[in-house]
């Protein structure tokens, strides 16, 4: 029989601790977004709510505007999450396996781009954006969020073209393929892992960009849901119910899709911050 | 074969998407930020930027909110620095020692990695409300009056570095200690078993064989998760500014914040790039530091 | 098949956020569409749709009635956003040179940002000359006197259209102060008694906000014309902030703030406002704008309130800070009819007559209304009118730039803080004066 050490049960406890140092706030505002009062939130804060109402959600999303920034944030980071892959793969793609001088350099110059704190970019992006015409729509911010997923997905997908054995484009170039269908039909499904990989942290990071989102759009129907979120806090900051309601809101997906694929989410994120 | 990967125009059509994006999204503003930075410009300049060298940065010198945003920036750099290393590491040494529910635990602690930090940020800003929150747990669970005369948290001003900041740090480190954790883990399980097998056949303790093994095996990635980190805390914006917005009296301004403030409240484009290429050139010493520093050769495993 | 649909559904997104994207290129200018309407736009800082305040939803009437008035022959579309980032998105439409047509804008170096950029002359402003508009239908006679176009006056034009007027007060609540037995204070030293009254009571004397600095100067300037600051003569050189006179006000601040709530230091001015509704605190010192504010957040909440709210100058000033919101027109407007014609609805006796009866705040022109619909606290500020010598600006309005203003405001909260002794923000505003604006 085994025995059982008193530092396993130790580290338990301690975990089990941290455990409800992450939950606890989640759970908190989860519990008062349902209260149905301020009264009752100043009153009784950690009680479960007396009579349940999800008025708080009806009013967050539609008059707090949090139902059309969900749509939008869905919006752009869908279309942003399309062209950085496809763009990002192609110029990967060209870095490591076709054959040209100035490979290593675009490379670097690649790189150079994870360096670079977005917040220098924004006055010169968004004076040259309102003159074109791209500040405040959605555009606007879908064309610098790509640019700036560029830089991880080369990194990775680099890697994972540099892997493949010559063999297969080998014998592809015999069979007559072209080079593009080289890159789309063999390369590009080899690489999936990585597609995957790089495809989640960029749809994370650009869903919870609050920053630039916030600089170059204006029109409230316009808005992402962490600009939305932040800006719902202004007029509205002494209605509490209403406020973590909002929370609850802009959480919610994340959370979900968290739950549901947490292993292969936490393994794909990390697989890329060690490659970054 | 090679004919076809040396191909002139294949190569143009893969290459000029990203290099053309790159270049006008990235590359020029970068230049275009620096040239601003030494010119006077206000948004409702009609004229325009005008040159007037170094102005901008000398006016930086002597504003009194730059120090205390630079302060508190460096603060986090070396906060979350520091306390994202003993705690990932420690995390991370609890997580490979235990079987049972060692993915649940993992899982939990990386989840608000994933969540937004504007939303994290209002949510601790509520929890740290003087009014309910945690003072009012507090004295819920017995300690009388505390909501009257328990810490201000958000509010207090007083100390070199503010009690906000502290406050602000501490959820930094909860939302993000996960990511450093992850990344210890990864190095850590790739460490062959066998290593730790001998170590302890020569009668090392298993916190021997972690300072001994551990610790020298997995310094590469301390650097990139170092690196990770300081950047991350020098471009600190969604926390701070949902829950302070900079204040009380701007105290608990950071570079990023400065930044919005100047360039988007205040309209002073020049003042405000010139911040940014601050914080440009202090992300690119850091990053040069710790990766002198700490990711000095890389061991065999 | 699954990857089909995917790709489809995706590809539909792209598209999706193009056309959205394409759509609105055209938002913030005016334009002629298709069936002969002439399109403008109006710039507000608050959301129409989400308001409770009764004076922004005065302006929503206001909207509605010209969309219906002229219907068929122009068309107005509010672009709101909130007071925070106002300005920066009105620049942001500027720069992109789709100025909207007609926006909303505080009097004082903001006013003169647009008028008078880089100090430049009106006449290359940004703003339209409204003179001609004003001679026109006997419009200028409707106002209430030449004085209301002081503060929009520049080299003798009128280049924006006051609103209505609302005068920095204080708001008490009267059950607290007979409870307390405390008076309502003529003078700073009564001021300080009441509190301390109220204080002994247990009930938190003021709420004031610090976290939203332009409120704790409003009382610092209060304090400052109480010992005889002049503005003008500091401006110009002629006189130093480091006379004395700041330090005393700063002095009376500190001893003021020790009757405000303990968590004065961040509240925002939202915050501070809902502590005096909900009953938390005896004085709220803001402008009249929050009669507005206190009665739509009130109305169903707690009705009573209303009662219960009353008013009195800050005690121990002959003149009262007093603010009118304005509209200008933009130079480069297309449709300078419709532009004009709404600003004109902007005053007739309608919105005039809600301006003072429902949205408690004083009308710009001669409109007669009915005082006994008004919220009672209208007739309390129109008596504070009424007794003042005269009015003033708001300090951060009245500081040479914008920045100055902004300046001084912080130099205010950190005296309230504790990190600047009086004395030392007299050196400061006088070091800062003399760097960059005299």
């Amino acid at each position: 029989m085994k025995k059982i050490k008193p530092i396993r049960i130790i580290i338990y406890i301690f975990l089990i601790a941290m455990a409800i140092i992450y939950l606890a706030p989640l759970l908190w505002v989860l519990m008062v977004s349902f209260k149905d009062s301020n009264h009752e939130v100043m009153t009784a804060p950690f009680s479960l709510p007396q009579s349940p109402s999800f008025d708080n959600f009806t009013f967050a999303w539609t008059a707090g505007k949090l139902g059309v920034a969900t749509l939008n944030s869905f919006i752009v980071c869908a279309v942003a999450l399309i062209f950085s892959m496809v763009i990002g793969s192609m110029a990967a793609f060209g870095i490591a396996r076709l054959r040209w001088k100035l490979s290593k350099l675009s490379l670097t110059y690649f790189l150079l781009g994870m360096m670079i704190p977005v917040h220098c970019l924004l006055i010169p992006l968004f004076t040259r954006f309102t003159r074109m015409g791209l500040s405040n729509t959605l555009t606007g911010i879908i064309i610098p969020y790509v640019t700036f997923s560029l830089p991880i997905t080369i990194y990775i997908m680099v890697g994972f073209f540099e892997g493949m054995p010559n063999e297969l484009i080998e014998s592809a170039c015999i069979d007559g393929a072209t080079i593009y269908q080289i890159f789309a039909k063999v390369c590009l499904p080899l690489g999936k892992t990585g597609l995957f990989v790089t495809g989640l942290m960029t749809f994370v990071g650009n869903w919870n960009e609050l920053l630039l989102a916030m600089v170059f759009i204006s029109d409230d129907f316009k808005k992402t849901l962490p600009v939305s979120l932040s800006k719902f806090v202004g007029p509205y900051n002494t209605n509490y119910t209403q406020m973590f309601a909002a929370i609850i809101i802009a959480i919610i997906p994340t959370v979900v899709v968290y739950c549901a694929f947490s292993n292969q989410i936490v393994d794909g994120l990390t697989a890329g911050a060690v490659k970054g | 074969m090679d004919k076809l990967l040396r191909n002139k125009k294949a190569i143009f059509i893969f290459m000029a998407p990203g290099l053309i994006l790159f270049t006008f999204v990235l590359f020029i503003p970068i230049c275009q930020s620096l040239y601003y930075s030494l010119c006077d410009y206000k948004a409702t300049s009609i004229l325009g930027p005008k040159f007037v060298g170094l102005k901008n940065y000398r006016d930086l010198m002597k504003d009194d909110t730059f120090w205390i945003a630079l302060k508190n920036s460096l603060f986090f750099l070396v906060f979350s620095c520091v306390t994202q290393l003993i705690m990932g590491l420690f995390l991370a040494g609890l997580l490979t020692n235990i079987e049972k529910g060692k993915n649940l635990f993992k899982n939990i602690i990386y989840l608000p990695c994933v969540l937004s930090s504007a939303a994290l940020g209002l949510l601790w800003m509520f929890i740290f409300s003087p009014k309910f929150g945690i003072n009012k747990l507090i004295e819920t669970l017995g300690v009388e009056g505390f909501v009257k005369n328990g810490p201000l948290w958000l509010f207090d001003t007083s100390g070199f570095i503010v009690l906000p900041m502290w406050v602000i740090a501490f959820v930094a480190l909860w939302q993000y200690v996960g990511q450093s954790m992850m990344l210890y883990m990864a190095q850590i399980s790739g460490i062959s078993k066998s290593l730790y097998e001998a170590s302890y056949i020569d009668g090392c303790s298993k916190a021997r064989s972690f300072f001994h093994i551990t610790l020298p095996l997995i310094r590469p990635m301390v650097a990139t998760a170092m690196s990770l980190n300081a950047i991350g805390s020098l471009k600190f914006f969604d926390l701070v500014f949902n829950m302070t917005e900079g204040g009380p009296n701007h105290k608990t301004e950071v570079l990023a914040t400065h930044l919005y403030q100047q360039g988007f409240k205040y309209s002073k484009y020049g003042y405000a790039s010139a911040i940014g290429i601050v914080l440009l050139i202090l992300c690119l010493i850091v990053t040069a530091f710790i990766n002198k520093v700490v990711k000095t050769e890389q061991y065999e495993m | 098949m699954k990857r089909k649909i995917l790709a489809t559904l995706l590809s539909a997104f792209m598209a999706a956020s193009l056309f959205t994207g394409c759509g609105s290129g055209s938002n913030g200018s005016s334009s002629a569409s298709a069936d002969g309407v002439q399109e403008i736009t109006w710039m507000f800082w608050d959301d129409l749709d989400a308001t409770e305040d009764l004076i922004s939803l005065g302006y929503k009437d206001t909207l509605d009635r010209f969309n219906e008035q002229y219907k068929g022959k122009y068309h107005v579309t509010a672009v709101t956003t909130n007071l925070e980032e106002y300005y920066a998105k009105l620049n942001a439409l500027v720069q992109s040179g789709e100025t909207p047509d007609v926006f909303i804008c505080s009097p004082g170096p903001q006013l003169s940002d647009y008028v008078t950029p880089d100090g430049a002359s009106p006449a290359d402003g940004l703003c339209m000359n409204l003179d001609e508009a004003l001679a026109q239908d006997g419009w200028k006679d409707t106002f209430a006197g030449d004085a209301v176009f002081s503060q929009q006056t520049y080299d003798g034009s009128v280049y924006a259209i006051p609103l209505n007027t609302a005068a920095a007060c204080c708001f008490y609540n009267t059950e607290m102060f007979e409870d307390a037995g405390a008076k309502v204070p003529t003078n700073f030293d009564e001021m300080i008694d009441a509190c301390e009254k109220l204080q002994a009571k247990g009930y938190t004397p003021i709420t004031i906000s610090a976290g939203t600095a332009w409120c704790l100067s409003m009382v610092a300037g209060y304090l400052c014309e109480a010992e005889g600051v002049d503005l003008a003569a500091l401006a110009d050189g002629s006189a130093s902030w480091e006379d004395g006179k700041l330090e005393a006000a700063c002095d009376k601040l500190l001893a003021l703030s020790k009757y405000f709530q303990p968590t004065a230091a961040g509240d925002t001015n939202d915050v501070a406002t809902a502590n005096f509704y909900n009953r938390e605190a005896a004085m709220l010192i803001q402008g009249s704008w929050a009669i507005g504010q206190i009665n739509g957040e009130t109305k169903k909440s707690d009705p009573e309130f209303q009662n219960i709210c009353g008013v009195f100058a800050f005690p121990g000033v002959d003149r009262i800070i007093a603010k009118s919101d304005s509209l200008c027109i933009s130079k480069d407007t297309k449709c300078p009819e419709a532009a004009i014609a709404l600003v004109k609805m902007f005053t007739d006796d309608t919105a005039q007559k809600y301006t003072a009866e429902v949205g408690g705040k004083i009308p710009v022109t001669n409109v007669e209304y009915d005082a006994s619909k008004a919220p009672a606290q209208l007739s309390y500020v129109m008596d504070v009118f009424g007794n003042a010598k005269g009015t003033f600006g708001f300090y951060n309005e009245s500081l040479p730039t914008t920045e100055a203003g902004s300046h001084f405001d912080d130099t205010m909260v950190s005296v309230f803080l504790g990190d600047l002794t009086p004395a030392d923000a007299a050196k400061d505003m006088e070091e800062y004066y003399n760097e960059n604006c005299r």
